[in-house]
């Protein structure tokens, strides 16, 4: 049995193969998935991906980029949507 | 494409979207522009033609313009209609000024119930407190006790 406070479901489980071939489990702290473009699917550049806790505690210019479309779409689509004004 | 007095859209950035006039040529890839920025908040900055999408609007001036300059072209040349963009508005002081006086007077009164609920927090907390320390001190003689 591990240890009580790896017993909890709030850590991730990796099963890792030794070079003996025996495995081991390592436990690891969920993390939320990478904030990705809506048009494109990317993953978004300068986007936090940590727990809305740690979020909270960040600053606004640190949360996404502060182009219009910044933490929503990648650079690239945000520049065809811009252009799409002009046509 | 990108002559003094071109009208450009910029892409790129946190001005992105925004009208801009280019001012002057720097080199072949950069260029001088502005909003100005008074009128579209887009600054007297170098920027590269990459990050431009140049639009069929042109403005009559000359090379390294001033904001004065550049605005003075853009009543003459009714550009403000085509791109669908408000002339800067000189701010309305007469008017709003009162409201905020009010709103200034509610705050202070507001301020002031709040110092006197945190005084009467800071009587109720101090003597419990107090308490608490006197259990602490009595728990360890308690401890010994059990130990003899």
């Amino acid at each position: 049995m591990p240890r009580p406070a790896l017993r909890s479901r709030t850590l991730r489980r990796v099963k890792k193969r030794l070079p003996g071939g025996a495995f081991i489990i390592h436990y690891l702290k969920r993390r939320p998935s990478p904030a990705r473009c809506a048009v494109c699917g990317k993953k978004l550049h300068g986007v936090p991906r940590a727990k809305p806790s740690i979020i909270r505690r960040i600053s606004k210019s640190k949360k996404a980029p502060s182009r219009p479309y910044g933490g929503n779409l990648c650079s690239s689509c945000a520049r065809e949507k811009v252009k799409e004004k002009v046509r | 494409m990108f002559e003094v007095g071109r009208v450009c859209l910029k892409t790129a950035g946190r001005e992105a979207g925004k009208y801009c006039v280019i001012v002057k040529k720097m080199d072949e890839s950069f260029v001088m522009v502005t909003g100005p920025k008074s009128l579209t908040r887009v600054k007297r900055r170098r920027c590269n033609i990459n990050h431009l999408e140049p639009l069929t609007e042109r403005i009559k001036i000359k090379s390294d313009a001033s904001d004065g300059e550049v605005l003075k072209a853009y009543k003459e040349d009714s550009v403000f209609a085509r791109l669908g963009l408000e002339k800067p508005k000189k701010a309305k002081k007469a008017e709003p000024e009162k409201p905020k006086e009010k709103k200034v007077k509610e705050v202070k009164v507001k301020k002031e119930k709040k110092v006197k609920h945190k005084k009467e927090e800071k009587k109720v907390k101090k003597p419990e407190k107090k308490k608490v320390k006197e259990k602490k001190a009595k728990k360890p003689e308690k401890r010994a006790k059990k130990k003899k």
